[in-house]
């Protein structure tokens, strides 16, 4: 497998957070890699110990946490499959107010 | 009977008498409290046929069985009467002492009838209900004269009151208590109506409970769930924090729903608001959440408490990104008594209308502060477009003409609350089937719009079961009552209810016949709004909100065909007509 191959298997997405995920990260923006959401989220609790104590437990959004990609699809399985430069919005599952 | 008194207090306000009715345990039990033993009651009183604002009309002040009891979130009120803003039914709650005390008065609801023969405030203690004269108290703000009146009697007295709004009949004014508002539909034009400025109430009666152990074990347990992360966004941020996620989702209502985003999101959101301000937070009574975030104004004159609500509908809707505009809109409203949501969404409407040239107002205009507030003093005094503007949206469209009411934003009157329907369109069903109108706090459709089981942007008929989902459970809680902040916390919300009410009540209550309350209670809403004259044409959205998309994203297009299908599916689900009628009342 060559160098091209590998930069096409890692694919990164950009991560928008939103109310406590934001509040936990202490960013509103960041770059995350993987392949699918638990990938993703698994990237982004090693990376932000306090969003993943609160948000994530393993590859998985806890209880009160859903997933948007692209600002359209709502995604909750670890297993959604991404795509490079896909947008992954986090945010508290309790809109209402 | 344990955790109800068994009766209800009727007064009668133009000859000052009152009489206990007594309320059946059966219907109790079949209606529970609040919202649902509301409408029983006011069914009853055949309150659907009247004039929301002649001396006929009833206004219900209801409790529930959780009131008193140890259980986070339930020292609440509901207020319900027919709507003078929408002529159908309206059930707002309210929460904390009022609560408390008004159940300790010895009574399950509290309703009025009748006209004082001058402005008055009414008063229920131990030694009985009386009427005292409102004297000075007549055209102060709401926390001034809730504060002398409580001065005057004593500070173990609660006191609801209406503000200005209320005492000049404005369509969409609020009774208020402690900070905190029956906020929509205009029952505090109701009270105004009856020339009361406020209710205060004093009592000793206190219910006895099922099993007083297990409750208090019971409530311990919840307590503890309601410190955990299902509630965090409410503790840490408030509702307000929505803001920037409906932003980018693109249904944030914008200049009167001409957009789903807004360029000033940021500088009104909570995040920035937060900077360089003094925030603090509050609770209603016997709540462990606090929800409330307070925000300083910059002249140090007070804290005011923000929500989503009333942050969209004073801020985006009317395209303010001045963060101190909004809050001292919020303040105004509090203070004036009247509901943000639908100010907001009427002056909005007036500003379009204005900008377009149906309205000879040069000076009111999208995104100007001053004209804004100066707007908001305008519907209380009732001058220049203030008369109008008191009316609300959907009376001042079919006053100005020209089409206007396509662009009102409102259903059965009442303005839509801050979720564009375009890109929401379970929650497009949810406005458009509400028994009191648009309303979120009703219906709770967002939820399954913000799921993997819809795709929002085109929703079919199979959303109208989960829609219905989310109405029953609205409907449950507003009747048991407890605070719908609560809801998260909950493994399954109807066995844990069950429970609930099973240790409060003694009653051997399971979840299916907690199903079926609240089927009953929605179905009752139904019943009253037929009976006022409820047609099938007004389970709609306005003409703009329909067949064209959201400028920002042509995938948020709702076509009329498609929204008549979910509310066709809706009726099939519910066991009624195609239509929307009860089976039984049609011929
Ligand atoms: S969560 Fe908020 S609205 Fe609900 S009872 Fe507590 S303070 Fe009141």
């Amino acid at each position: 497998m060559g160098r091209g191959n590998r930069r096409v298997m890692t694919m990164q997405v950009t991560v928008e957070l939103f109310g406590i995920p934001r509040a936990r990260a202490g960013v509103a923006v960041t770059t995350a890699v993987g392949r699918c959401l638990g990938d993703v989220l698994a990237d982004l609790a090693s990376r932000f110990p306090e969003l993943g104590e609160s948000c994530i437990e393993g590859r998985a959004l806890r209880p009160g946490y859903t997933a948007n990609v692209g600002g359209e699809r709502f995604v909750t399985s670890s297993d959604t499959l991404l795509n490079d430069g896909d947008t992954v919005l986090l945010l508290s599952l309790d809109a209402g107010g | 009977m344990h955790a109800y008194h068994g009766c209800y207090l009727r007064v009668d306000l133009t000859t000052g008498s009152s009489e206990r009715i007594p309320l059946e345990e059966s219907l109790l039990r079949s209606y529970l409290g609040g919202s649902g033993l509301g409408v029983a009651i006011l069914l009853r009183e055949r309150a659907a046929e009247v004039e929301p604002l002649s001396a006929e009309a009833s206004l219900a002040f209801v409790f529930s069985p959780l009131v008193g009891s140890p259980l986070t979130t339930s020292a609440k009120f509901a207020v319900v009467s027919k709507s003078p803003l929408t002529q159908r039914i309206n059930d707002s709650l309210s929460s904390s002492g009022f609560a408390l005390s008004g159940k300790k008065t010895g009574h399950d609801a509290i309703v009025l009838t009748g006209r004082a023969t001058e402005p008055s405030v009414l008063i229920i203690d131990e030694s009985g209900v009386r009427l005292e004269p409102a004297g000075a108290l007549w055209g102060l703000p709401n926390r001034e004269a809730q504060s002398r009146l409580r001065e005057r009697l004593g500070a173990d007295y609660q006191v609801a009151s209406i503000g200005p709004a209320g005492e000049r009949l404005v369509r969409y004014a609020t009774i208020s208590h402690d900070g905190r508002h029956a906020g929509r539909g205009g029952s505090g034009a109701v009270l105004g109506s009856k020339n009361i400025k406020a209710i205060a109430v004093r009592g000793s009666h206190r219910c006895s409970w099922g099993d007083p152990a297990a409750l208090i074990d019971f409530a311990r347990k919840l307590s503890e769930k309601s410190f955990g992360p299902a509630t965090a966004k409410y503790r840490e941020l408030g509702t307000a924090s929505n803001l920037l996620v409906f932003n980018r989702l693109n249904v944030l209502p914008t200049r009167n729903f001409q957009q789903g985003s807004f360029a000033g999101a940021n500088a009104v959101s909570p995040e920035q608001l937060g900077v360089s301000r003094e925030k603090t937070r509050a609770s209603c009574a016997a709540c462990t959440i606090g929800c409330e975030h307070l925000y300083g104004l910059r002249d140090g004159q007070g804290n005011v408490r923000l929500e989503y609500e009333n942050l969209f509908a004073l801020g985006p809707l009317c395209g303010i990104d001045d963060g101190e505009i909004v809050l001292r809109a919020c303040q105004k409203c509090d203070e004036l008594g009247l509901d943000t949501i639908s100010a907001g969404g009427t002056i909005a409407f007036a500003m379009e209308c204005a900008e377009r040239g149906f309205l000879d107002e040069p000076w009111l205009r999208f995104g100007d502060g001053a004209a804004l507030l100066r707007a908001l003093d305008m519907i209380v005094s009732g001058d220049g477009i203030g008369r109008m503007l008191a009316e609300g949206s959907r009376r001042m469209a079919h006053e100005i003409g020209r089409e206007t009411i396509n662009f009102a934003p409102q259903v059965k009157g009442l303005e839509i609350p801050g979720y564009d329907p375009r890109g929401l369109q379970t929650m497009a069903l949810g406005f458009a089937v509400g028994s009191r109108g648009a309303d979120h706090n009703r219906s709770g459709a967002y939820e399954v719009d913000f799921s993997q089981a819809v795709d929002r942007f085109n929703v079919g008929p199979e959303a109208a079961v989960l829609a219905i989902e989310t109405e029953d459970k609205a409907a449950l809680l507003d009747s048991l009552i407890l605070c719908k902040f609560l809801r998260g916390v909950f493994t399954d919300f109807f066995v844990d209810s069950a429970e609930m009410l099973q240790l409060v009540t003694g009653w051997n209550v399971t979840a299916s016949e907690l199903r079926a309350t609240a089927q009953r209670i929605v179905t009752d809403k139904k019943r009253f709004n037929i009976l006022a004259g409820w047609t099938p044409a007004e389970d709609t959205l306005p003409e703009r909100m329909l067949n064209t998309p959201l400028p920002e994203d042509a995938r948020a297009m709702l076509s009329s065909a498609r929204l008549s299908g979910l509310v066709q599916a809706y009726n099939v689900a519910r066991g009624w007509t195609a239509e929307g009628w009860l089976p039984e009342l049609d011929d």
